[in-house]
């Protein structure tokens, strides 16, 4: 048993995967604020040219959320990563990871946000354009704030779990977490370091998978 | 243009590695055969067993399932496939992420049966209960039938993700579509086969897609 | 004459508010007891006593002449033998009449799919839906979903029935319907503990009617005797508002 807590390793291991808390945080914090931003104009053009002549936008929109349900995120990564060199594009190992996780969450985040505008009555739409409101107005002030409310407990699950899918940057070298603790245990043969990271993930994700749950039921969304 | 074809989607390279693609695919599938239906299974035991036990147990059993989903999938698989060796126990790779894909899976399962549970009137209990019918057959006969009905598009979401989630293999040296891609990719210094993979898990997972859309899915599973 | 379902002393409190108080009340062989009194007086909870849906936590239920035991196997045992009716039907919408009717046959009672199936047919005959076995409950009127229900109930061949205000939840030209079963039942030797708003089909078909107001039985006799000599003041005042 002691193998799996040797002090001195996890001591040794400790800095190393400090270090990764931080680049895992930066990692997670910019692809989903990236992913919900892009989400949310992606929704609110989609919305807006509801019925317009530029409809076959609005299929395209679809269609990327589509794509981006089927397709894995780590095949996502490794091609962007492995792949996208031979064009000429050189991202490095973050780079790719926010690239890939960014579009991955905007994909769900536009469909969260789309199925709540969808869902709020015809007839707020109509009331608001017979006040005189314009429509962009009228989506503003009151179609999105009624449709954030259903939006939020999804949308938190989405970004929790994009915040845990940043482990997948481990395999692009990216230096957080998983990256250093593998390192780590390759360099001391122990299982030890992979414990100690395991420990931070439960300390940084178990408080938002609670809160998660907590807005499920608060919102009650089914 | 026709570089880029060259670059990208070179017949010939793709010709050349289709059959270590289609092997890396047949893995993919196997490791989908045992994650699917085992954490289907699991999933169901979870539900019943939170809905069936006293007050404190379901609450000490919803803390051990978003303990489990506290960890990354990749983290808990690597822990499950480098860590049990530490102990003296190798399983097969296939048997390894098997497991540790299916321990995360199944408390999403576990979950959305568990609302389908929920999502039934407590009055056809009642009526049930009014029988003589006993818990256990009023579940099987009465409530989970109508649950299974209201949370089949959830059912489908997950599934989704659980097919997805088995490109994680690929990490753990297990030779599925991603990690052979790869492989071929190495072998021919040309990124054909890897875009070929994705079009692959596309092809595999689209009409999984649009048919969650037709059953009304929402893209809003639990994290 | 003995009886088939005696309450001695059956308190109900919810959150410190009492709902039934001390209540005495027997229901003999072939008998009907009506229970009349105004909206939340404690007809259900009375009714939901007896077979424990709602666990007493006061006095005693004694059924057939045994107190009606507090769970398991023993307890579903008695609820097969007291079929309940509610008010909002409680059909399952996932299965036909037929299968409405015939799962606790199968499942609780242990009968084969054959005699289950049977019984289930013959109790739909006898609510006049012997035509529409294999209707699902939403292709039902809501007089039609009501008598499902009772087949439900009967065919367990129950000792007595409990019925949660059967027609309140149906719209008026459906209610004639629904009385007709119960009548027929009553000519049949059915024992019956009904809760009702009807007056008077409680006066022509009960053989006594017992009132309750806030929790507690004010009177109970023959229907002459309740309706057209009512002693108590909350009694004359519940019928002159009728």
């Amino acid at each position: 048993m002691r193998i799996f807590f040797d002090p001195e390793v996890l001591a040794a291991a400790w800095p190393g995967i400090r270090s990764g808390i931080g680049v895992t945080l930066g990692l997670a914090l910019t692809s989903i604020a990236a992913g919900v931003a892009l989400g949310l104009l992606l929704a609110t053009v989609r919305a807006l040219i509801r019925g317009a002549p530029l409809r076959p936008v609005g299929g395209l929109i679809a269609a990327y959320a589509d794509v981006f349900r089927a397709m894995p995120p780590l095949v996502l990564l490794v091609v962007l990563y492995f792949a996208a060199p031979f064009a000429g594009i050189e991202l490095s190992g973050f780079m790719a990871a926010f690239v890939a996780l960014g579009l991955v969450l905007g994909a769900s985040a536009e469909e969260i946000f789309w199925a709540g505008i969808t869902s709020v009555n015809r007839g707020q739409w109509e009331a608001a354009l017979s006040t005189g409101l314009s429509r962009g107005e009228a989506f503003r002030r009151v179609v999105l704030p009624q449709a954030v409310r259903l939006t939020i407990p999804p949308l938190t699950n989405r970004a929790i779990a994009t915040g845990k899918n940043t482990a997948l940057a481990s395999v692009v070298a990216v230096p957080e977490v998983l990256n250093q603790a593998a390192s780590i245990q390759a360099q001391t043969a122990s299982p030890a370091p992979l414990l100690l990271a395991a420990g931070v993930y439960v300390a940084l994700f178990l408080p938002l998978v609670r809160i998660g749950r907590w807005l499920e039921t608060r919102f009650h969304i089914r | 243009m026709s570089e880029f074809f060259q670059t990208f989607l070179n017949p010939g390279v793709m010709a050349e590695s289709s059959g270590l693609l289609l092997r890396g695919l047949w893995v993919t599938l196997q490791a989908c055969l045992i994650v699917v239906p085992g954490g289907l299974f699991f999933g169901a035991g979870l539900a019943l067993a939170q809905t069936l036990a006293p007050a404190w147990g379901a609450r000490s059993l919803s803390w051990g399932v978003d303990l489990i989903r506290a960890f990354p999938p990749l983290v808990l698989l690597v822990l499950i496939v480098h860590g049990l060796p530490f102990l003296g126990i190798e399983p097969p790779p296939l048997l390894g992420v098997g497991i540790a894909l299916t321990i995360n899976t199944s408390t999403y399962y576990g979950e959305i049966l568990r609302a389908g549970i929920l999502s039934i009137e407590p009055t056809q209990w009642e009526a049930a209960r009014s029988t003589g019918l006993g818990t256990m057959a009023t579940l099987r006969h009465v409530i989970l039938p109508q649950g299974v009905r209201n949370v089949l598009p959830d059912l489908a979401g997950n599934t989704l993700e659980a097919v997805k989630l088995t490109s994680l293999a690929s990490v753990v040296a297990l030779p599925d579509l991603l990690r052979m891609a790869r492989v071929a990719q190495g072998v021919h210094f040309n990124p054909s086969p890897l875009i070929l993979a994705a079009l692959l898990y596309l092809a595999l997972l689209w009409p999984l897609v649009r048919l969650i859309r037709r059953l009304g899915g929402r893209a809003v599973l639990p994290a | 004459m003995s009886d088939v379902l005696e309450l001695r002393g059956v308190g109900k409190t919810f959150a410190g508010i009492p709902a039934l108080r001390d209540i005495h009340l027997a229901v003999g062989a072939s008998e009907l007891v009506a229970l009349i009194g105004p909206s939340g007086s404690g007809k259900s909870t009375l009714l939901r006593c007896c077979n424990r849906l709602t666990e007493p936590d006061a006095g005693d239920v004694v059924f057939e002449g045994e107190p009606v035991p507090a769970g398991g196997a023993e307890l579903a045992s008695v609820r097969r033998r007291m079929g309940m009716v509610f008010q909002a039907f409680n059909l399952y919408p996932h299965l036909n009449a037929l299968e409405n009717a015939a799962l606790a046959p199968r499942r609780a009672a242990g009968l084969s799919q054959g005699e289950a199936e049977t019984a289930a047919r013959e109790a739909l005959e006898r609510v006049g839906l012997g035509d529409r076995t294999s209707a699902m409950p939403d292709e039902l009127s809501g007089g039609q979903q009501q008598r499902v229900a009772i087949a439900r109930a009967l065919a367990l061949r129950p000792r007595i029935l409990l019925l949660d205000e059967p027609t309140s939840a149906l719209d008026p030209e459906l209610v004639g319907s629904v009385l007709r079963v119960i009548r027929s039942l009553k000519e049949d030797g059915v024992a019956m503990l009904i809760a009702t708003h009807e007056i008077a089909f409680a006066r022509e078909a009960a053989d006594r009617i017992a009132f309750l107001a806030d929790g507690e039985i004010l009177e109970c006799g023959p229907p002459a005797e309740v309706l057209d000599r009512p002693r108590t003041e909350r009694l004359q005042s519940f019928l002159s508002r009728l």
